[in-house]
């Protein structure tokens, strides 16, 4: 009899216990499960090699170690590399957070599989684990003043969006979008958290500027994020009172710009080369009517017309892109501000290429590159389709042109503004936070669609725009989860989600969750 | 009398191809096993196998590199000739399967270095020592007073053999040696690093191939790409041209955008060069890191560009290229496939596509020096002296005025006297053209090519962007200017009931 008790206890807290499971960890939950299962149960799913992993490997520690690795390049996912027995004489080519993450798996590996070669599943697991982190407090943020059944409807969506393998594929690669992906989610999260008022304000300004400060430096194009978070988290300034936390906010708005600027600066020669050259000839030259007097109008040879959609990577080519004439009479001529010019007097010519670039900006997944290992016996460059339904749908059905994006942001703005003047009204800094997240993910985005075209032109441009599609997800379930909450106005004017009751200052307790509406 | 004169004149017709026009054409394309024990990275003799094999490729020799330690017994019977360089004094024992090959090889066996075989010792009562000091100098070919390093060097101290090669004076004025002894099938060469080894290693090649025709020297132009100042060259070549130097204008590929008015221009310019007395030699493009093996566009790319030159009456001669090419399957076969004939730089920046230890070998093959190098050479008179095969001065397009000016300058001090690529035989073909020389004519798909110069108009009004099929136009324009009437005039009535509206609220609130 007793025994029946304790049983029926037990199960009934278990019962409890997964009933009562929140928003945020069901999300959690959802996309780790999702995840795990691509990425550690074969066919193991990853990103084939596109010939950027050496400048990153290399220089940590590995080496390619497949005899056949050459013939790999694109079509298959390479799970095991070498790791550098003696000394390594490579050189650092690419500064960037990235070694981090890596250095710390090549140590895991070396702990807990082999000091010689290397299973890119242990950073796969290490990125895992941080996006699962990053997913969870998103959607603590996104849901946490919802009914739970509401909170529920947004967890399933995160699931849906960020459960996809095209973009936890690319957790077993070495491309920096690992990085940018959870350190992009890890900013909004925390400013978003910070809004709402939960958790303690000095921990999400920590986790703010950490995050912002490892995105900002984890890819070269990325230098205008830390820029742009810097300026716009100065806002943050006003959501506190205490002396302390408004200079923490100050310090960490200049250490985010010290390490935009430092990333812009540290961008070497040949990062340069490659991307001007590309801004040129598959940028200017590609959308001009008349490329040779679009070469003369930045004082150019107009025989560079000849160069008109070579890439910097083509096998073969007229001229070495390293050769003195390319460097004197070609790279010395032009830069990103005299394009940049060139742009705003051929506007006609940017929206050309904005345009272009609005078709690459809602693929997550580059088809370019194979998904599996050559073992599983796909095709070379076949490409996964496990659980990719939201990135098939998003490639498929978003319009593809730069106005809807602009009628996008416009639209979403909108809805943002009346609860911001609201706000604004009330001198309730941290009630204007969502529009100043809002605004800064945009921003962010945007940034990475112009530094792509202005800076590379329609080279590679499905990943230079990675940026663009991951923080349009984000605005995306920011609304979607606000509609789920409730319709927006009425639910701003019945109790705006930021003068809601808050924890305040004492921040840390958990709020009175449930009844609140908030979007 | 008739039946001489019908004899001269068949002879004059066929003199071309009777006379071999070059000392690599004389050496007829031999098959070369070279062995070496070491790249002697880091040392004063670093780099000398890489010029061993220049000079064996401009000797039209189809080269097997091959380290000893990777040699396999039996593996020389493939081959009538033997080169090993053995640039490490110091070292154990020879491999024994070499070393018994070695001694039982009936082919002509050219040993370099040391360690000379037992064999070769023996036939030529071969008697070597290590000189003591530093410096010597080598006279040969007519060229005296050749200075060399000659620390660590072995040198001859006794022989019997019908041939010597010139004659090294030590600094101490004791010794005098011979730089090379051969002996029937036999040659021995004790030293060969530095520029004067290897000018040394060239008459001793020259001999060993048997090569008799006579060497020439050729201007070569590098860096001509279609972004050069095209007028800078055009004038270039008609100073040389004014100058009495015939030249190889040796110009980079353009692999798309043919039709693009640049390209009309870069045509423009290289039929300007040949006019004046201007070869075309097609550089080898710029090759990247190859991250893909896979790539094998290079046969289309090379051949399209041939057939766009030869559309514009413009007659590549051959390739210039890097030596490794020679030894890159892709390259060799898919890049330089077209040409008999080649002139081969010195290797700048190695990018393998697939690499191999079999080099390619071109009938007409022509090694390359600069200016500088050339000039150094010691000589009694105005005149430089004559290498013994056929050599190419490398230079660079002028970039200004006053570099042309310094050009032309030089190269009437040098007193170096060219010779005409054309006049050689050469041979390119693809499957829509064939181009040859000979004798100073140029034919295309066998008619002579006039390659006198008339200017063609050039494009200006070129469409780059080809107009979009636009459907429905004329219903879209209707429909466009029915949408700007409704909507001005919807406007000019929103307009005006605001006013009416305004008026109306005028009048009944502010009564």
């Amino acid at each position: 009899m007793n025994g029946n008790l304790v049983k029926t206890t037990l199960r009934q807290s278990i019962l409890l216990a997964g009933l009562r499971i929140s928003p945020a960890a069901l999300a959690a939950s959802g996309v780790l499960l999702i995840a795990f299962v691509a990425l550690f149960v074969p066919p193991f799913i990853g990103m084939a090699d596109n010939g950027d992993f050496f400048r990153i490997i290399y220089s940590n520690g590995l080496y390619f170690n497949a005899p056949d690795y050459d013939s790999q390049y694109f079509g298959y996912f390479v799970r095991q590399f070498g790791i550098f027995q003696y000394y390594n004489e490579n050189g650092t080519m690419l500064q960037s957070s990235q070694s981090l993450f890596i250095k710390l798996a090549i140590g895991l590996n070396k702990l807990f599989y082999s000091s010689e070669v290397f299973d890119i599943r242990f950073q796969a697991a290490i990125y895992l684990v941080l996006y699962v982190a990053a997913v969870y407090l998103l959607v603590e943020g996104l849901t946490c003043r919802m009914t739970r059944r509401r909170g529920m409807v947004v967890a399933a969506i995160a699931v849906l969006i960020f459960g996809d393998t095209g973009y936890t594929a690319y957790f077993s690669s070495f491309f920096g979008e690992s990085i940018v992906m959870i350190m992009m989610m890890f900013v909004f999260a925390a400013w978003l958290l910070l809004y709402r008022g939960r958790y303690n304000d000095y921990a999400l300004l920590f986790l703010l500027l950490i995050s912002t400060l490892i995105l900002t430096t984890s890819k070269q194009q990325n230098a205008p994020v830390g820029v742009i978070v810097a300026a716009l988290s100065v806002s943050l300034f006003w959501i506190r009172k205490e002396r302390l936390f408004r200079w923490l906010t100050g310090a960490s708005a200049a250490a985010m710009l010290l390490a935009g600027v430092a990333t812009y600066v540290s961008i070497s020669d040949e990062f340069v080369n490659i991307n001007q050259y590309h801004a040129m000839t598959r940028g200017v030259l590609l959308m001009s009517d008349n490329p040779e007097s679009a070469l003369e109008s930045f004082g150019m040879n107009k025989q560079f017309a000849i160069l008109k959609e070579n890439t910097y990577y083509d096998q073969y080519g007229t001229a070495d892109v390293k050769s003195d004439i390319l460097q004197q009479d070609f790279f010395n001529r032009y830069g990103f501000v005299s394009i940049l010019k060139y742009y705003a007097a051929h506007p006609d010519q940017f929206g050309k290429i904005l345009d272009t670039a609005a078709e690459s900006a809602y693929t997550i997944k580059p088809a370019a590159m194979g998904n599996y290992e050559q073992a599983a016996g796909h095709e070379f460059r076949a490409q996964s389709h496990f659980f990719t339904l939201y990135s098939m749908l998003k490639a498929n059905l978003a319009p593809k042109t730069f106005s809807f994006i602009l009628l996008w942001m416009a639209v979403t703005v909108g809805i943002y503004m009346p609860s911001f003047v609201h706000a604004a009204k009330q001198r309730d800094a941290r009630g204007m936070q969502r529009l100043v997240l809002i605004t800064a993910a945009m921003l962010v985005g945007l940034s990475g669609i112009f530094v792509s075209i202005i800076g590379a032109g329609d080279a590679d441009i499905a990943k230079h725009e990675f940026l663009f599609t991951f923080s349009f997800d984000l605005i995306i379930l920011l609304t979607v989860s606000g509609v789920a909450g409730r319709l927006f106005t009425s639910a701003e004017r019945k109790l705006p989600a930021a003068i809601a009751p808050r924890p305040g200052p004492s921040a840390g307790e958990r709020p009175a969750s449930g009844k609140g509406v908030s979007i | 009398m008739k039946r001489l004169a019908i004899v001269l004149l068949a002879l004059l017709i066929l003199s071309p191809v009777l006379m071999p026009s070059s000392s690599a054409r004389a050496a007829g394309g031999e098959r070369v096993l070279l062995l070496y024990d070491s790249l002697a990275a880091g040392t004063e003799k670093a780099g000398n196998i890489a010029e061993l094999q220049r000079l064996l490729a401009a000797y039209s020799a189809e080269v097997t590199l091959l380290g000893l330690d990777e040699y396999q017994a039996g593996q020389m019977n493939a081959y009538s000739r033997v080169i090993t360089v053995m640039n490490t004094g110091e070292i154990d024992s020879i491999k024994p399967e070499y070393a018994e090959d070695v001694a039982a090889f009936h082919g002509k066996l050219l040993h370099i270095g040391y360690h000379a075989p037992d064999v070769l010792r023996e036939a030529m009562s071969l008697k070597t020592e290590v000189y003591p000091g530093t410096r010597a100098s080598l006279s040969i070919g007519g060229i005296d007073g050749l200075d060399l390093n000659a620390a660590d060097m072995p040198y001859i101290v006794s022989f019997r053999g019908v041939r010597s090669f010139g004659s090294l004076s030590f600094e101490d004025g004791g010794v005098e040696a011979p730089f090379a002894v051969s002996e029937g099938s036999y040659t021995y060469v004790p030293y060969f690093q530095g520029r004067a080894g290897l000018l040394g290693m060239s008459y001793v090649l020259r001999d060993w191939f048997g090569a008799t025709a006579a060497p020439h020297t050729y201007l070569v132009l590098r860096e001509i790409y279609p972004f050069s100042d095209l007028e800078l060259l055009e004038e270039t070549a008609e100073r040389l041209y004014d100058s009495g130097i015939p030249f190889v204008a040796s110009v980079r590929p353009v692999f798309g955008n043919h039709d693009f008015p640049a390209m009309e221009r870069y045509a423009e310019a290289l039929r300007m060069v040949q006019s004046y007395n201007g070869s075309i030699l097609i550089n080898a493009p710029a090759v990247r890191p190859p991250i893909n093996s896979s790539d094998r566009t290079l046969h289309g790319k090379m051949s399209t560009f041939i057939d766009v030159l030869a559309g514009a009456d413009i007659a590549p001669l051959g390739i210039a290229a890097e030596n490794y090419w020679t030894y890159d399957k892709e390259y060799a076969t898919a890049g330089m496939g077209f040409f008999d004939s080649a002139v081969l730089f010195p290797d700048e920046q190695v990018f393998y596509m697939e690499q191999t230890n079999v080099s390619r070998a071109f009938a007409s093959s022509v090694y390359t020096m600069n200016l500088e190098e050339l000039s150094a050479l010691p000589h009694a008179g105005k005149a430089r002296p004559q290498l013994p095969l056929d050599t190419a001065v490398t230079l660079e397009l002028p970039q200004t005025e006053a570099e042309l000016e310094a050009m032309l300058q030089r190269l009437q001090e040098s007193w170096i006297d060219f010779a005409d690529f054309r006049q050689g035989i050469h041979r390119v073909e693809t499957e829509n053209n064939t181009i040859s020389s000979s004798g100073g004519v140029i034919t295309l798909n066998g008619a002579a090519l006039n390659v006198g110069y008339s200017p063609q108009a050039i494009d200006g009004n070129y469409q780059y962007q080809e107009d979009q099929k636009v459907s429905f136009a004329r219903l879209f324009s209707v429909q466009s200017t029915f949408f700007i009437v409704v909507i001005i005039a919807a406007l000019l009535l929103f307009g005006g009931l605001l006013l009416i509206g305004r008026r109306l609220y005028l009048k009944k609130y502010l009564k």
